[in-house]
């Protein structure tokens, strides 16, 4: 996908003129080792900079580095840590970026996946008596069906009476905060709870699932390539899911007609629509689409390391896709990457913590630098890239 | 060159941009009180030079003498200051407020602070009346016509005591009757010992009010030449660098029978009709050119045509069946071509790659998908075809297409809309901001449409081409066809005075029947 062209201009001209049968690759395949020196230069820089206020805090910042480093990548357990992190990350990310492609920012991922993970839940323990081959996919369409429901109202409201996406979807991450807390605590809240010893107070919580509905870890895989994975690790098949769902998308966004509808509405609505384009369709479906991924967020931790939903389940990964969409410029092999690099920070931040004594705040400042600078760095190259392809176009005029 | 002393000498002004040189060692003088045209096509560096002379840019190389004395303006406000002014083509002017207060606007005359509003009105009054520029100082500038605006902007740069008054392509914008009137206040303002710096590319103008002309091309100052003694031809050829044909290859017309028929359309704006009771009809194989001024209402009725915009009131009908406000997807189905207006707005998806812009609305067609995947050997293939039959200049067909020059864009374009031989061309604007051989050739094209028997609509706000290609030629007027002329009846000034709404309502629907 990130082929290196090395012909020189005249020979693209040439080939141009004369074979006209090759493979599109997109225009900045000929830039690709720019795209991927921005991203390590960025982290690099924010590192330095970050150093600044571990020097502040009376620290080496080399051995902070050095710590966080071994920490992440010496152990086993940590590799399976920063995967399992970077698992739901994927989704958001996809989530986020395929809405940003058509220039729709879905600031309701949060809502999204809490309203998903609700209905994936529901189903798993409401639903009895099921084969795991059918309960767990349910399970999964469940989550993904409760995304795009959430999805639904902020979408009809943009295409039928023009509303705002970015207001309509942040309402509603509060909204689908609160209901989930009157669900679980309600409605559905497990009544059956046995207190052990009789003391303190049952988990706000609602049933069980069903062991159908649970996600097979990812053990089993890992043993088949001699890698043995600690028992207390919940990496599971959502990891699988979400790379190849970033590997579909991809193919959805760059190789099928409805990518280039995609596309040119987030380009230029106005021009699709002279084309011969719906661009309300297109908005309708990108942002169900976007819906139903992020309703895929909260799995991983729900079916594969819970078991339930309760009232503390983890939150803030719809924002976090934000960050993790922006950083990778909503490139699905980007968006892996970037999830894994903040799953990285927040597992070396852990690391520092307890081994250097450093605040787990500088795993924040590092994420909130890299994410300043790799857009920074991005923004830099792309204005490059464009001088020097006007430059082409111009000597091509000058040349025929 | 010039036999009056020069009041502004440029020296070997360079200015680069990243990729380009809009300024390559530029060198002429300007005489005192002439009128000097700079024309130029397209990204010949007329803009830029200007903005340089006005203070917009600082020039990389070079140096400009105003009055024997090297300047270097910083800003537009130290060039006016000196005595240079600018007339902008779009006008900066406040509409909510009155003639007089705009041009004062920023150089008030006040005392204590305090605006004097009779001094203006009589200042103002002096300044038209010494220039013959008729306007009233009273009167509200969104209620004056765009003429008349643009006598403002000249009252402003002479408010502000400028010797030399530059204009930005003054007569794009007018009607014919109104660069006559412009033509004049010029031969005042170099009558009264004023500067005139004409910026232009259409030759016909040029030769008729300049004393002096200075041709550009890419960047370079390729001569400068007194207009007496010097052809359109040849002017031409200078702009270009090769002759050009002023005459296209038209044969005579053979109109067949009704492809597009519109019926009493009518659109609203808020509570503005902006189509009111709009008729008219195209034949196969026949241009129909209609001519207004813009805003009459040419873009709500290409959007109409096209589904773009709601009609309230009549039928469209396209070869017979009603397409009245369908998609505008099923109206393309129907082979229609559509030049958009705003090629950049409406007519591609600039980031988005040139083979992607040609498949644009086709991409779903078996030709280029099956099976929700894209055909890219049919994709490129094609793409490449259309632009080499087009001479669409390109370093790639994978390469964004605002990479491309503005002539390539329109050309792109083209090369997507007449593919698979339209029945109908809808072709609003589509010279707009094309260099002479970009133009000719886009003509060129509509004529040769027009041979295969093709429909064509165009709208232009360009008399000359509107005059030059058609065969049947409306006047639009508030959103309401006022009159229709065979090819040989038209003149400018009749269309002049039905684009203004001098004259209004004639109809000469069937002297096209042959």
């Amino acid at each position: 996908m990130t082929e290196t062209r090395t012909e020189t201009r005249e020979e693209t001209q040439k080939e141009t003129r004369q074979t006209p049968v090759r493979r599109p690759r997109g225009p900045r395949r000929k830039y690709a080792l720019l795209d991927l020196a921005a991203p390590v230069l960025a982290v690099l820089f924010a590192m330095a900079v970050a150093s600044v206020a571990l020097l502040v805090i009376g620290k080496n910042p080399l051995a902070v580095y050095g710590t966080m480093f071994a920490f992440s990548f010496g152990r086993l357990d940590s590799v399976a840590a920063i995967l399992y992190k970077a698992t739901p990350l994927i989704f958001s990310g996809l989530a986020v970026a395929v809405g940003f492609r058509a220039k729709l920012f879905n600031i309701g991922v949060e809502g999204q996946y809490l309203i998903g993970a609700f209905c994936a839940s529901w189903v798993g323990f409401a639903v009895k008596g099921l084969p795991a081959a059918v309960h767990l996919p349910l399970v999964v369409l469940a989550g993904a069906l409760g995304g795009a429901l959430w999805a639904l109202v902020p979408i009809w409201l943009k295409v039928k009476r023009g509303v705002h996406e970015v207001i309509s979807t942040i309402m509603l991450n509060h909204t689908a905060f609160l209901l989930l807390h009157y669900l679980i605590a309600d409605v559905f809240m497990d009544k059956t709870q046995v207190i052990v010893g009789g003391a303190g107070s049952p988990r706000v919580r609602m049933p069980l699932m069903e062991p159908t509905a649970l996600m097979p870890k990812l053990h089993g895989l890992a043993a088949l390539i001699g890698v043995d994975l600690p028992s207390h690790s919940s990496l599971n098949w959502m990891l699988v899911f979400g790379i190849l769902l970033a590997a579909g998308l991809w193919y959805l966004v760059w190789r099928t007609p409805f990518g280039v509808e995609l596309r040119a509405v987030g380009h230029n609505p106005d021009a699709a629509e002279a084309a011969g384009i719906n661009p309300s369709a297109v908005y309708f479906k990108t942002f169900l689409m976007s819906g139903a991924i992020a309703g895929l967020v909260g799995l991983s931790d729900l079916i594969g390391h819970f078991g339930y939903l309760d009232i503390d389940f983890p939150r803030g990964y719809g924002f976090t896709g934000i960050a993790v969409a922006l950083v990778a410029r909503n490139n699905s092999l980007g968006i892996i990457l970037a999830a894994l690099l903040f799953g990285f920070l927040s597992r070396g931040g852990l690391g520092i913590q307890v081994l250097e004594k450093v605040p787990m705040e500088t795993y924040v400042i590092l994420q909130g630098l890299i994410i300043l600078t790799i857009v920074v760095f991005w923004e830099v190259i792309r204005r490059y890239v464009r001088a020097r392809q006007k430059r082409e176009e111009a000597s091509a005029d000058a040349q025929c | 060159m010039t036999n009056t002393t020069p009041v502004l000498q440029l020296q070997g002004i360079t200015k680069r941009f990243p990729g380009v040189v809009a300024n390559d060692r530029v060198t002429f003088d300007v005489g005192a009180g002439e009128i000097h045209a700079v024309v130029g096509e397209n990204g010949a560096g007329k803009s830029t030079l200007m903005k340089i002379v006005t203070g917009l840019y600082p020039p990389d190389e070079g140096c400009i003498i105003f009055k024997g004395r090297p300047v270097a303006f910083r800003s537009p406000g130290q060039a006016i200051a000196a005595g240079i002014g600018i007339v902008h083509q779009h006008f900066m002017l406040v509409d909510a407020f009155t003639v007089a207060e705009n041009v004062i606007l920023g150089a008030e005359p006040a005392r204590l602070g305090v605006i004097d509003p009779k001094t203006s009105v009589r200042q103002v009054s002096e300044l038209c009346d010494r220039f013959g520029l008729k306007v009233d100082p009273a009167a509200r500038v969104e209620d004056i016509s765009v003429g008349e605006q643009q006598r403002v902007e000249i009252l402003k740069v002479l408010y502000r005591g400028a010797e030399v008054i530059i204009l930005d392509e003054p007569t794009a914008v007018l009607v014919p009757q109104e660069v006559e009137e412009l033509f004049e206040h010029l031969m005042a303002l170099k009558g009264q010992g004023k500067t005139v710096i004409f910026i232009s590319h259409k030759l016909d103008e040029v030769l008729r009010v300049a004393d002096v002309i200075t041709v550009l091309r890419q960047g370079r100052v390729v001569g400068t030449v007194p207009a007496a003694e010097v052809t359109r031809e040849r002017l031409a050829e200078m702009m270009v660098g090769r002759p050009v044909l002023f005459d296209l290859k038209r044969g005579p017309a053979a109109p067949g029978g009704v492809v597009l028929s519109v019926e009493g359309l009518t659109s609203v704006n808020g509570s503005r009709a902006v189509l009111d009771d709009l008729s008219l009809e195209v034949r196969a194989g026949e241009i129909y050119g209609l001519a207004g001024v813009e805003g009459n209402g040419q873009t709500e009725l290409a959007e109409a045509i096209m589904g773009l915009r709601p009609v309230t009131g009549g039928r469209v009908t396209l070869l017979g069946e009603d397409v009245t406000n369908l998609s505008t997807g099923e109206v393309r189905r129907r082979r229609v071509a559509y030049i958009p207006e705003d090629r950049h707005r409406r007519g591609l998806v600039l980031p988005m790659t040139v083979w992607e812009n040609v498949i644009l609305g086709v991409h779903r067609s078996p030709e280029f998908s099956r099976g929700g995947r894209l055909l890219f050997r049919s994709i490129l293939s094609s793409t490449e075809e259309a632009v080499r039959r087009f001479d669409v200049r390109l370093a790639s067909v994978l390469a964004p297409a605002q990479t491309l020059s503005g002539g390539n864009q329109q050309k792109l374009i083209l090369a997507r809309e007449f593919r698979g031989d339209p029945g109908f061309i809808l072709a609003s604007q589509p010279t707009r901001g094309l260099d002479i051989g970009a133009t000719e050739f886009v003509r060129q094209e509509l004529l040769n449409a027009r041979d295969r028997g093709a429909a064509v609509l165009l709208i232009s706000a360009d008399l000359e081409e509107v005059l030059s290609i058609s065969d049947r030629i409306g006047v639009i007027y508030n959103g309401h066809i006022q009159a229709e002329f065979g090819r040989d009846e038209a003149d400018p000034r009749t269309l002049g005075a039905y684009m203004t709404g001098a004259r209004t309502a004639r109809r000469e629907g069937g002297s096209v029947a042959s």
